[in-house]
Formats: structure tokens, C-alpha cells, sequence
């Protein structure tokens, strides 16, 4: 772990929220600026595009839009930061980066059927398993 | 008996002694410190200052007749017992855990081991606690240098012989020589003999047996086996062989051990001569968890404890409830829980056009289930639920299907047309500890021995105990008591009712005199004409009085109670002929000849028994050692299963697929958790939700009509033909399969 802790330097506390503001932007184009490196790293070419990589950035990071703690959001930038170099310095595998990022959460299951829209969170329980 | 316990009593003569002998030092006590302390103290100088005690085990002391009182001390302390009790029972009410072997409540008094040996007062030698009964003003000490070294001694010799072999024996860990051993034991042997061996007895699949370990080296001395199989199980098997070092317990000739109580001889033995046999060298007692649940094989109920380990029963072992099942269990209870694990249904499945299952998921099959059902016509739905269905699911199927428009909904086992209007008219309205109060038993049509072996144990206590008189009228069988075998059907009863029988006096003459009739009559066209005959005979007879109500039924079914509150009675006696869509919940024992073959069958359950033959939708649900469940017994109490294991593959709670499958066809039941269901339930029937009350029928039979109907005069069937295998659990036990195997061999 030592080269992470070389490369993340811990930057001084945000000030104010428009300070952390400033830094999320900051964060953001770093990140899409590397964009062409990790696809080099992982051979994504064939499964994402620069664009979609872009916007999958995005939407982690909007994922907290609702933190307004200045002191939050420079902890979230640490483990953004975190990330984004652990992934520069190959310290994932492709299919980690595939996984966690390109796929999501919901992986290759495609639950989202139609037909469940109007189902009881009953029903819903009742297929995933029998203890709820 | 807790080893801390001991040891610590272990502990305390010596104590004593030490300050006896050494100069005492000064010390201070809390109570001294502060004045008002001393000062009461010194105000009652007379009472001994010892600690408070409770009783072992929660004791209690019944006082039958208030002038037998007697005064005896038990180190000391005061205390007003009944007069007959022993010097050991005197100890227990005090407080005092006797260490003892061969001393058992439930048995006779055997007086042999030596273990329980207490000093008493002007009594020049220790005596036996368990054999000597409490005298006025006897002063027992239990816990003076003497007693202790007499209980060393006793120990010494049954180590004598004893093999070294705790770390492979079963009994290890839970084993009352082992603890006490810590206790008393020496920790070295003087004994440099070669020890006894002898050589091991088949007593059949369930118990094994290692008879070296048996103690019986100078006389015989912990025989609590032998006496429990003459006394409570009822067969003459086992029994006491040879003299001095060569005598041995087992069977008189090579023969197995059949009764249906046998494994109660396990939970007995104190040393590890007798273990499970299919529990053999399965787990540790420590490393299982164990769950307090009831059984659900038959209509008693019992008590029980399923030891798990992870995802498995390891095994069953009985609880303690004087009022059904006291500490004993059935071989079907106590040895069914291998079918657990074989034959279990862990997908929903689908039967395609090849006639062959195919695994799908529950969404695919609650689909297809729900679209069939909508098409039926409401007349042509049918719902039968199985004998090990709990209420809760009872509940919600008859909900569900009353909301598709149909009201063909029963239980297993109940008959074509039911009585569920009058509770009296299918429990056990004399409760099973009531039956110790009667001294004249007519069984009309069940083998208690069969059917509830529980119920049977507890008759036969009674017709120890009081020499009661049993008649029974049915086919030929064997019951372990006395009895006189009247006739086979419904002619004798017919003989009885008008006063021409001789036992007809029998039962006009006893005080509290039972009629137990068996639900297996249930079935029969006749019913009502039988169950009105056996009403006269309780009228004439006297059977019900305002404080006795002696007239039975007992059930086979661990549902059947608990379906006939919750009013699961079909609209139309042959709703089977004409039925298009039929959900089996569990229900293995139904008649399906009759069923059209268009018509859709959906099983629900936990095993492949013989319900999925016929079944074109396998709906896996979990078994009543996973979910919880509440189950009506036959007398009427009502008792919660607890999950000990968690559910196979993919199966669901029985309530929760009826409940989601009514959402799938669009009737959705108002209910989403179990206490919702619960509160439905009150709404039919709150007895139900007493957990462990006895609820008694309030209204007796004289409300019924008079039914005039002539009575079919064919013999009454016996209700169950294998005692091992009545339901899709036990016939799924390779245990039970051994069982059937040799000990029903004729």
C-alpha cells in the first residue's frame, strides 16, 4: 500500500462548500483526463466508449449530490482520489473495473422487468427469498 | 444437574472443616457491618442464617391432606413436607440437588446405586436419600464430610469398571458420570485389575447400545432402563441376566427391543451405555444449537428439542410438559427427523407435456398456477390441506380460496362432513394428564398405541396406577395393559349403549369413567350414527357430569384440530369428482382415483410423497422444523413450532405462497406478515392464539340433535397401518424404513 499512499496526498480541508464545489470539478476532469489511459490498461475499447466512461463518472459522483458537509464531501474526495489512482496503477484486474463500473451493481441480471412495476414489496421479498 | 453446582458443593465440607480446624481468623461479613443487619439478626437468633434457597428445578409441593405435614431439616433449614415423601425429595424442595444414578422420578424406586447417600441424624450410617422416606423432625445433612466420602467411594466403584473411553463415547459432554465424576471422582484409580467386558446387544435400528459401560459391577445398580421398560414403555424386553461380575442387562433371548417408547431408554441411561444408534458418532452435544418446538407427527403434540448443526437436525430430544407428553417421547418423534434431509422438494417445478418435472422459477410457476385458476369455475376449486399444516396457512387457504368462490376447503383426515360446529365433538375434553384421574377406559375404535403412543403411555400410568379397567372395541391389536377385548365393530357398541354388555356396568359403576373414540371412525359413512351411540352410552353411563366430561376423540393429525376450529369443512361431500382445479397443501393421504384427468393438481409441500405423483405444480414449502407454525393438539392445546433449520433450495413459509399466489391471480389477501394472519385467526378462532393454554370445549354434546340413522354393522379398520411411517416426513426416513422393516415383522 505504500505507493498509494505516495501518490494520495491529503490536501488541506475544504474551507466552504463552494471550495469543495470547486474541488469535485477538479476531481471530475482529472478522472476523464484518464480516461484514455485506463482504457489502454484494461482493453475496454471493446466494451465501453470514452463517452460512456464519462458519464458512469458522472453518475458516481452524483450519486452523493445530496451531501452538503464540506467535511464530507473532502472525505469522499479522498476515497475518489483513492480510487481513481488504485485503477491508474493497475492495482485492479479488468474484470474488477468491468464489474464495479460498466456493469453496476445489478451485474448481468437484468431484473428490472416490466411486469414487476406494480407489485407488493410482499411479492417482491417473496421472490428474492423466503426470509423477510 | 450443572457441574458448577457440584463442584461448588464439592467445595463447601471442606471449607467447613478447614475453619474447624485452624484457628479462625477475624472476618467481616456485609450483613455485620451494618447495625440494623446485626441487630435483626440478633432478633431472630433462632432461624440459621444460611442463604435462601430455591427449590431444584422448580419443585413444588403439593399438600394432599394439610394434617400429614411433617417438619424435617435439611441442613438446617425448617421445612414442612407432605408425609410419604423421601428424604431425597425432601432435599429437592429445599434446595439441595442430591447427586444420584439409578434414582428417577418417573420410576420406581430402585434404592441400588448408593449415590444419594446423606448423613442423617442419630442414624449410625449414612443412608440412601431416594429410598428412605422423610420421618418428623429427621435432620438431614447433605453436605457433611461423611456424606461426601461415602458418595466418593460409590464413585470409585462405578469407575471401577467403567471403560476410559469418554472422548469416542456419545454420551460425552452431557453424561451425568462424567459430571459427577468431577465432583466426587478421584483423580487416580487404585483399581489395577483388567476391567469388565461385556459383550454389546442388538436392540434393534434406534438404540445402540455399549453394554461395557454399562455399571453393574457388584450388584445390579443403575437399572433405570429395565425399569423404565416394565413400567412406562410396557414391555417385558430387557431385563437383568446373570450374577455377580457376569451379570448384564439386555433382552432374555436375542430379540430386539419393540416398543414404541424405546428411545426413552437413551435420555435415561446416565452413563453412555445406551446411545442413539442413528445419531452415532454424528456430532458433539455442544456444538448443536437447540430449538424448543413441538412435534408434529401425531395429534399429542409433544414437547420437543431439535438439536441442529448449520442447515441439518442433528436430533430430537423431549421437552418436559406434565401435561402432554411429561419427559418422554415417541420413536417416531424422536427418530423421523433423517426424512428432513431425503426427498425434499427445493425448486417450484413445472410437469411439461413428457409427463417429466422441470425446475422453474416462482414467478414462472405462481404465473401458470394462478392463470389455470382464474379459468376454473369457483365451484369447480378445491383445496385440501395436508396433516402437518399449520394454521397459519390453513388460514390463508381457505381466505384465498373463499375469494376465488370456493368454499371446498378441508383438512386431511377429517371426513366427508365433518362436525366443526360443536368443539366437544372432536377433541380430547378430558385433557391427556385428565385421563390419570379415570379408572374405567372404552376405546371405541382407536389403538392408542398406534395412533398417539403418548396417550397410550399415560392410560397405561393410569391402569397401573389405579387398576383401572380398559375395554376396547375394534380390530385385534396389542396394547401394553390389561384389557378386555369386547368386539370388533359396532355391534358391541350397540350391546354397551342398551345396557346388555357386561362392561356396560363397568362404566355405570366407575367413578370417572372415559370414552375414547378414534378419529379414524371419522371416515367411516356411519359416523354419526356411531358417535350418537356413543353419546347414549356416556349418558346412561354418566360419562359427562359437570365436573368430569369423559367423552374423547382422539385425533391422528397433527392439523386436524386446529383445521376443524378454523371451520375447514367442504361445501359438498364429492366436490373431488368434479373438480377442475385442486390444490394439495401438503395433503399426501387424499383420494385422487376419483379426480378427473383434466383436472390441474397443485401440490404444495416439502417432500415427494404421494401427492406429486398426481401434481402438475410443485410448489416447495418449508417443513415444521423451519417455519413457525402454530399446531392445535388433540386435546386442545394450542403450541407454536420455532424454525431450527433454515429452509431448503428456493421453498417458502406455506402461508407465504398462498398469500403471494393470491396476489399473482389478483385476490390479494389483506395480510403480509404472520401476526397479521394472527389477527385474522382471532376473528375465527381465538383460541388459537393461547400459545400453550388448554382451551376446553365450553358447550358439551346434549346441544347436538338427535340423529336417527341405522349404523353400518361392518368391523371398525384400524386407522394406522405402520406406527413408523403416517405422514410424508416419516415415510421419507430411512430410519423409519428400518424400523417398519423388523420390528413390525410378524
Amino acid at each position: 500500500m505504500s505507493f498509494t499512499l505516495r501518490a494520495v496526498k491529503v490536501p488541506p480541508n475544504s474551507v466552504n462548500l463552494e471550495e469543495a464545489r470547486s474541488r469535485v470539478f477538479e476531481i471530475f476532469k482529472t478522472a476523464c483526463r484518464s480516461i484514455p489511459s485506463i482504457m489502454e490498461i484494461y482493453n475496454l475499447d471493446d466494451i465501453v466508449s470514452k463517452s460512456q466512461l464519462r458519464s458512469i463518472i458522472a453518475s458516481e459522483i452524483r450519486k452523493n449530490a445530496n451531501v452538503t458537509n464540506p467535511k464530507v464531501i473532502d472525505m469522499l474526495l479522498f476515497k475518489g482520489t483513492e480510487e481513481l489512482n488504485n485503477i491508474l496503477e493497475h492495482a485492479k484486474q479488468r474484470h474488477h473495473v468491468i464489474g464495479q463500473y460498466v456493469l453496476g451493481p445489478q451485474g448481468l441480471v437484468q431484473d428490472l422487468d416490466p411486469k414487476d412495476q406494480g407489485l407488493s414489496s410482499f411479492l417482491k421479498n417473496f421472490y428474492k427469498s423466503n426470509y423477510f | 444437574m450443572g457441574l458448577g453446582l457440584l463442584a461448588s458443593r464439592a467445595m463447601r465440607p471442606l471449607k467447613y472443616s478447614n475453619s474447624r480446624v485452624f484457628i479462625r481468623s477475624i472476618v467481616s461479613k456485609p450483613e455485620l457491618q451494618s447495625p440494623e443487619a446485626s441487630s435483626a439478626a440478633a432478633a431472630t437468633a433462632l432461624e440459621p442464617d444460611l442463604p435462601p434457597r430455591s427449590p431444584v428445578g422448580g419443585a413444588r409441593v403439593h399438600f394432599p391432606n394439610p394434617e400429614d405435614a411433617i417438619e424435617v431439616f435439611v441442613d438446617g433449614y425448617p421445612l414442612k413436607i407432605p408425609k410419604g415423601f423421601t428424604v431425597l425429595q425432601a432435599c429437592e424442595v429445599a434446595g439441595v440437588d442430591i447427586p444420584r444414578f439409578c434414582y428417577h422420578s418417573r420410576l420406581s424406586i430402585a434404592g441400588n446405586c448408593r449415590m444419594c447417600l446423606v448423613e442423617v441424624e442419630k442414624s449410625p450410617k449414612p443412608v440412601a436419600s431416594c429410598a428412605m422416606p422423610a420421618l418428623p423432625g429427621m435432620k438431614i445433612k447433605t453436605d457433611t464430610p461423611l456424606a461426601k466420602k461415602a458418595r466418593e467411594g460409590v464413585m470409585e466403584f462405578l469407575l471401577m469398571n467403567h471403560p476410559l473411553d469418554c472422548p469416542i463415547c456419545d454420551q460425552g459432554g452431557e453424561c451425568d458420570l462424567q459430571d459427577q465424576s468431577m465432583a466426587f471422582g478421584s483423580d487416580r484409580g487404585r483399581f489395577t485389575e483388567m476391567k469388565r467386558s461385556v459383550v454389546d446387544k442388538n436392540l434393534g435400528p434406534l438404540v445402540k447400545t455399549v453394554m461395557t459401560r454399562s455399571s453393574v459391577p457388584h450388584n445390579f445398580w443403575l437399572n433405570r432402563c429395565v425399569r423404565f421398560a416394565t413400567e412406562v414403555a410396557g414391555v417385558q424386553d430387557l431385563g437383568m441376566l446373570g450374577r455377580g461380575s457376569g451379570e448384564e442387562i439386555g433382552t432374555y433371548v436375542e430379540k430386539l427391543m419393540t416398543s414404541e417408547l424405546s428411545g426413552n431408554v437413551i435420555d435415561i441411561c446416565p452413563v453412555g451405555a445406551l446411545t442413539s444408534k442413528p445419531f452415532a458418532f454424528k456430532a458433539r452435544n455442544w456444538e448443536l444449537k437447540g430449538t424448543e418446538t413441538i412435534d408434529v407427527t401425531d395429534a399429542v403434540g409433544s414437547n420437543i428439542r431439535i438439536d441442529s448443526r448449520g442447515p441439518e437436525v442433528m436430533r430430537i430430544l423431549p421437552r418436559l410438559n406434565e401435561d402432554i407428553n411429561e419427559e418422554w417421547i415417541s420413536d417416531k418423534t424422536r427418530f423421523c427427523y433423517d426424512g428432513l434431509k431425503r426427498q425434499r422438494l427445493n425448486d417450484p417445478m413445472i410437469r411439461g407435456v413428457d409427463g417429466r418435472f422441470k425446475a422453474v422459477n416462482w414467478r414462472d410457476a405462481l404465473a401458470v398456477v394462478a392463470e389455470v385458476m382464474l379459468q376454473a369455475k369457483p365451484e369447480e376449486i378445491v383445496g385440501i390441506a395436508g396433516r402437518l399444516s399449520d394454521a397459519e396457512s390453513m388460514m390463508a387457504l381457505k381466505d384465498f380460496l373463499n375469494r376465488m368462490g370456493s368454499n371446498n376447503v378441508w383438512c386431511e383426515g377429517t371426513g366427508a362432513q365433518p362436525n366443526a360446529d360443536l368443539r366437544s365433538g372432536y377433541i380430547m375434553n378430558t385433557s391427556i394428564s385428565g385421563l390419570e384421574k379415570a379408572d374405567c377406559f372404552l376405546l371405541v375404535g382407536t389403538q392408542p398405541r398406534v395412533e398417539a403412543a403418548m396417550v397410550n403411555a399415560r392410560i397405561r400410568k393410569t391402569v397401573r396406577a389405579n387398576n383401572a379397567k380398559v375395554g376396547y372395541i375394534g380390530p385385534a391389536t396389542d396394547l401394553n395393559y390389561d384389557h378386555q377385548h369386547l368386539g370388533t365393530g359396532p355391534k358391541t357398541l350397540l350391546e354397551i349403549a342398551e345396557g346388555r354388555h357386561p362392561f356396560f356396568s363397568a362404566i355405570s359403576n366407575a367413578k370417572n369413567p372415559v370414552i375414547i373414540v378414534g378419529a379414524g371412525l371419522f371416515e367411516r359413512k356411519d359416523k354419526d350414527a356411531i358417535f350418537s351411540t356413543v353419546e347414549a352410552i356416556a349418558k346412561k353411563g354418566n360419562v359427562i357430569r359437570p365436573d368430569w366430561n369423559g367423552l374423547n376423540v382422539l385425533l391422528l393429525n397433527a392439523a386436524q384440530a386446529a383445521a376443524l376450529d378454523l371451520g375447514l369443512v367442504p361445501e359438498s361431500s364429492n366436490s373431488i369428482e368434479s373438480a377442475k382445479f385442486v390444490y394439495l397443501m401438503g395433503a399426501d393421504d387424499v383420494d385422487l382415483e376419483k379426480l378427473p384427468n383434466d383436472a390441474f393438481v397443485v401440490y404444495q409441500g416439502h417432500h415427494g410423497d404421494h401427492g406429486v405423483y398426481r401434481a402438475n405444480v410443485i410448489l416447495p414449502a418449508s417443513a415444521f422444523s423451519e417455519k413457525e407454525g402454530t399446531y392445535e393438539n388433540t386435546e386442545g392445546c394450542t403450541q407454536q413450532t420455532l424454525p431450527a433449520v433454515p429452509t431448503v433450495g428456493d421453498a417458502r413459509d406455506d402461508w407465504k405462497i398462498i398469500r403471494a399466489l393470491s396476489e399473482v391471480a389478483g385476490m390479494r389477501l389483506p395480510y403480509d406478515t404472520i401476526g397479521g394472519i394472527r389477527s385474522r385467526i382471532r376473528t375465527v378462532a381465538p383460541n388459537l392464539l393461547h400459545v400453550d393454554e388448554r382451551e376446553p370445549a365450553t358447550l358439551g354434546p346434549s346441544l347436538k340433535p338427535e340423529i336417527k340413522s341405522e349404523m353400518d354393522l361392518t368391523p371398525f379398520g384400524s386407522a394406522v397401518e405402520n406406527f413408523y411411517m403416517t405422514d410424508s416426513i416419516t415415510r421419507a426416513s430411512k430410519t423409519m424404513a428400518q424400523c417398519s422393516a423388523m420390528l413390525l415383522k410378524k
